[in-house]
């Protein structure tokens, strides 16, 4: 794991698979060192997913068409689809 | 009646409910952990004549202090109240979910292992050796099905192997593992066994090392102050629970070992991501993808634009039909002029939203836009930047007001206003629909060079924004390289994909024809003249020209540019009604005594505006300031109105430079 974090410092982005290839390991191991990370606090995974306008301070809730909690133009309900997952250190 | 008690441990979804249930069945109550808000279950069944008490534990991933749960369920562990622990682990992840043995071991409770979801594994291909596992760890260790109620008798047979002969993790190996953190030696040394009722020393160390609040509080009362002290020093030179992980993860990896059989084989990159993922090939594969995508998106624009194109043409029909019904003049030059043109632009309009959200949406859905993000994450480091603000980047294809509350993922102040900065020079869906039209026009094929153009422009805007304002907002100081797991590819779910296209192509008619027919009514009220004089705004627009002229454009685009800075389908209203009727100086004249009118309205645009004029104001229009509600997101999401007034007036100035040279280049060309 020292040495996953290691990687990260030159401040490229990577893959589960290029990170499992530096470390000559397999993305199950790469994972579990993720999950790990994440629990202790070292990584934080991206909220890619915000609840429509939830946390928007615009609208406070107001205009927004029935059956959905975003208001038009702000970012989908749901926000993005099918964008995998992001974590960045802490 | 004797009786024992056993816990149930294990992550989250390892199977401890449904086995809790299949044991206790209706015996079982639900209450509080003492003082919390945690839930505690409790029940009993009855095997062989012996009574057993059931605990479930709360579900966790470790048993560190990183939440009460995991606090309480430690601390009940280690006060002997349950006879054996249960520990459940994943079979089709052991690998994963042994951590929680790991963290386990040095607690000094009998216990046992159920890898439970046997038949996962199995059905993964995986072979698991059982008895090899166990002769490792010391403790019974089964095969399991928590689902399958017929396999019970294991359980029953391990849990009276794991009481009577009081089975103990055998620690050696982790122990040997945990002797290469240097200082974890010497702090053991200085930590008595038992200073930790319940806990040994190598448990208690650990949890020092990775920076245990509870546990260091207790060690401190135990030890004292001054033996405290010393562990501490010597805990600041260590890696920390980097290092104990690590360590735990080995020693799962060794007890593993030969011991699981996986029938994959090993994952490969799939070749379309090899290409994306490649540090030569991802940028230029992922700029044609979006390219591509762009040019693509004409294709389902046809139909709509085939709707715009016929309402222009029963403009005429109409209002001569109207003439000739003896309609007053004005309501005639109304509805033709405003009305009908109007909606000639709303449909052609129309036709690029829907194909713009379709082909983002089907990008989006396919996992390419995960693929995009990754590779322009470096690209964003050298802006000062971090690599998710793409996604508010990416959002403002759609909208700016929502590239703007995007912008909420980024933490710092500075980059999250300098995020907002640059996402306004990416032209949104209104842009993408008025670009193409307008384009389409007056360069036929040549649209996609256009495009082209733009979108080349708007990478050279946002570095130069990045250079204008990072100096103040950002310092690129040493930056952590982010992880990303790529979705899988996935076929798009054609029903939901459309119904989104086919909602936001609603959502954007109503609010487009709105502006449009409100800014296209207004302009023509103030151009129409009734007298046959020149109306105010012709006065208004010919005393600018001049002014005008040098970014490029006459005056109607002006104005019509100007407009865009409320909605970029303001600009559309306006063109639409300072070029309905001919030439413009005789325009109004002509409306006058009912003239013929040209039924092609493209033709009137080409006869008026020259190609060199036309791409001034494409450029203009398009790097504007985005629209009104966007700018009061952007002051709504910095909370500075000097930062968003700064930020309005470079776009206006930078809008007029790029007019003047995209004017000066169209005269080399044209
Ligand atoms: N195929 C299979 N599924 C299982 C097995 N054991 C549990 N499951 C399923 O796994 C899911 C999670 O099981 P739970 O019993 O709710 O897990 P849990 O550990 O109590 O989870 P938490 O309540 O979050 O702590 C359920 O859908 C179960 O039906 C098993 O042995 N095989």
């Amino acid at each position: 794991m020292e040495r996953l974090l290691e990687l990260l410092r030159d401040g490229h982005a990577r893959t589960l698979e290029l990170l499992a290839m530096e470390l000559d390991t397999d993305v199950e191991d790469v994972k579990r060192q993720i999950e790990y990370l994440e629990n202790m606090g070292v990584i934080k995974r991206v909220a890619l997913k915000p609840k429509g306008c939830a946390q928007c301070s615009g609208c406070s809730g107001k205009g927004h068409p029935e059956g959905s909690n975003t208001c038009k133009g702000c970012l989908p309900d749901g926000g993005f689809k099918n964008m995998g997952e992001m974590w960045e250190v802490v | 009646m004797s009786t024992a008690t056993i816990a149930l441990l294990g992550q989250p979804n390892s199977g401890k409910s449904t086995l809790f249930n299949a044991l206790t069945g209706l015996r079982q109550h639900v209450g509080n952990w003492p003082g919390k808000t945690v839930e505690k279950k409790e029940g009993s069944f009855t095997h062989n004549g012996m009574e057993y008490r059931v605990a479930d534990l709360p579900g966790s991933y470790s048993l560190s202090a990183n939440s009460d749960e995991e606090v309480i369920t430690r601390d009940y562990i280690a006060s002997g109240d349950a006879d054996v622990v249960c520990i459940l682990a994943d079979s089709s992840q052991l690998q994963r979910s042994l951590f929680m043995l790991a963290d386990y071991a040095g607690i000094d409770v009998p216990c046992f292992l159920l890898l439970n979801m046997s038949d996962v594994a199995k059905d993964q291909g995986k072979t698991i050796d059982a008895k090899a596992i166990e002769e490792r760890l010391g403790i019974p260790v089964i095969p399991f099905s928590a689902t399958d109620t017929r396999s019970y008798d294991v359980f029953y047979e391990a849990m009276g192997r794991a009481i009577n002969n009081k089975t103990r993790l055998n620690l050696n190996d982790l122990k040997k593992q945990y002797e290469s953190i240097k200082g974890y030696q010497e702090i053991c040394d200085l930590i008595p066994e038992n200073a930790l009722p319940g806990y040994s020393s190598m448990w208690a160390a650990v949890k020092v090392i990775e920076g245990d609040r509870v546990v260091s509080a207790k060690l401190k009362n135990a030890v004292g102050a001054e033996t405290f002290a010393k562990i501490e020093e010597i805990k600041k030179n260590t890696q920390g629970a980097v290092a104990t992980g690590g360590c735990k993860f080995a020693w799962i990896d060794d007890v593993l070992d030969k011991a699981v059989v996986s029938g994959e084989k090993k994952v490969t990159l799939s070749r379309l991501d090899r290409i994306y993922t490649s540090r030569v090939w991802g940028k230029p594969a992922v700029i044609l993808t979006v390219l591509l995508g762009l040019i693509a998106s004409f294709i389902p624009a046809l139909p709509l634009m085939g709707v715009g194109s016929a309402v222009i043409a029963i403009k005429e029909p109409v209002m001569n039909a109207l003439y000739s019904a003896g309609c007053p003049e004005v309501i005639v030059l109304v509805i033709g002029d405003v009305i009908i043109q109007s909606f000639s632009y709303i449909f052609k309009m129309l036709g690029f939203v829907f194909g713009v959200t379709l082909v983002f949406g089907l990008l989006e859905e396919a996992g390419v836009m995960a693929r995009i993000s990754y590779v322009f994450d470096n690209t964003m480091g050298k802006l000062g930047l971090q690599g998710k603000s793409v996604m508010p980047f990416l959002v403002s294809f759609g909208c700016t007001m929502g590239g703007a509350a995007g912008a909420r993922v980024i933490d710092n102040w500075g980059q999250k206003v300098l995020t907002i900065a640059l996402a306004w020079a990416v032209p949104c869906g209104a842009a993408w629909a008025t670009i193409p039209m307008l384009a389409s026009i007056f360069f036929g094929p040549g649209a996609v060079g256009v495009i082209v153009a733009i979108l080349l422009t708007m990478l050279v805007h946002m570095w130069i924004t990045a250079k204008v304002f990072g100096g103040k907002l950002v310092k690129v100081e040493d930056r952590y390289g982010m992880i990303m797991e790529l979705p899988p590819y996935h076929k798009p779910k054609w029903g939901s994909l459309f119904r989104y296209v086919f909602g936001r192509t609603k959502e954007t008619f109503v609010r487009v024809t709105k502006v449009i027919l409100l800014v296209c009514g207004l302009f023509w009220l103030l151009s129409y003249s009734p007298s046959g004089n020149t109306s105010v705004l012709y006065r208004i627009g010919v005393a600018i020209e001049p002014v005008t002229r040098f970014f490029g454009m006459p005056w109607q685009l002006f104005l019509s540019y100007i407009a865009s800075a409320v909605g970029k389908e303001g600009a559309i209203g306006v063109i639409s009604a300072l070029y309905n009727g001919g030439s413009l100086g005789t325009a109004f004249v002509d409306s006058m005594n009912g003239a013929a009118r040209a039924a092609n309205f493209n033709e009137m645009m080409l006869a008026n505006v020259t190609k060199p004029e036309a791409l001034a104001f494409i450029f203009a229009m398009t790097f504007n300031m985005p629209c009104v509600v966007a700018l009061a997101a952007t002051y709504q999401e910095t909370h500075s109105a000097k930062w968003t007034a700064r930020i309005v007036l470079y776009y206006t100035v930078m809008s007029l430079i790029l007019a003047f040279i995209a004017y000066h280049i169209g005269l080399l060309i044209w």
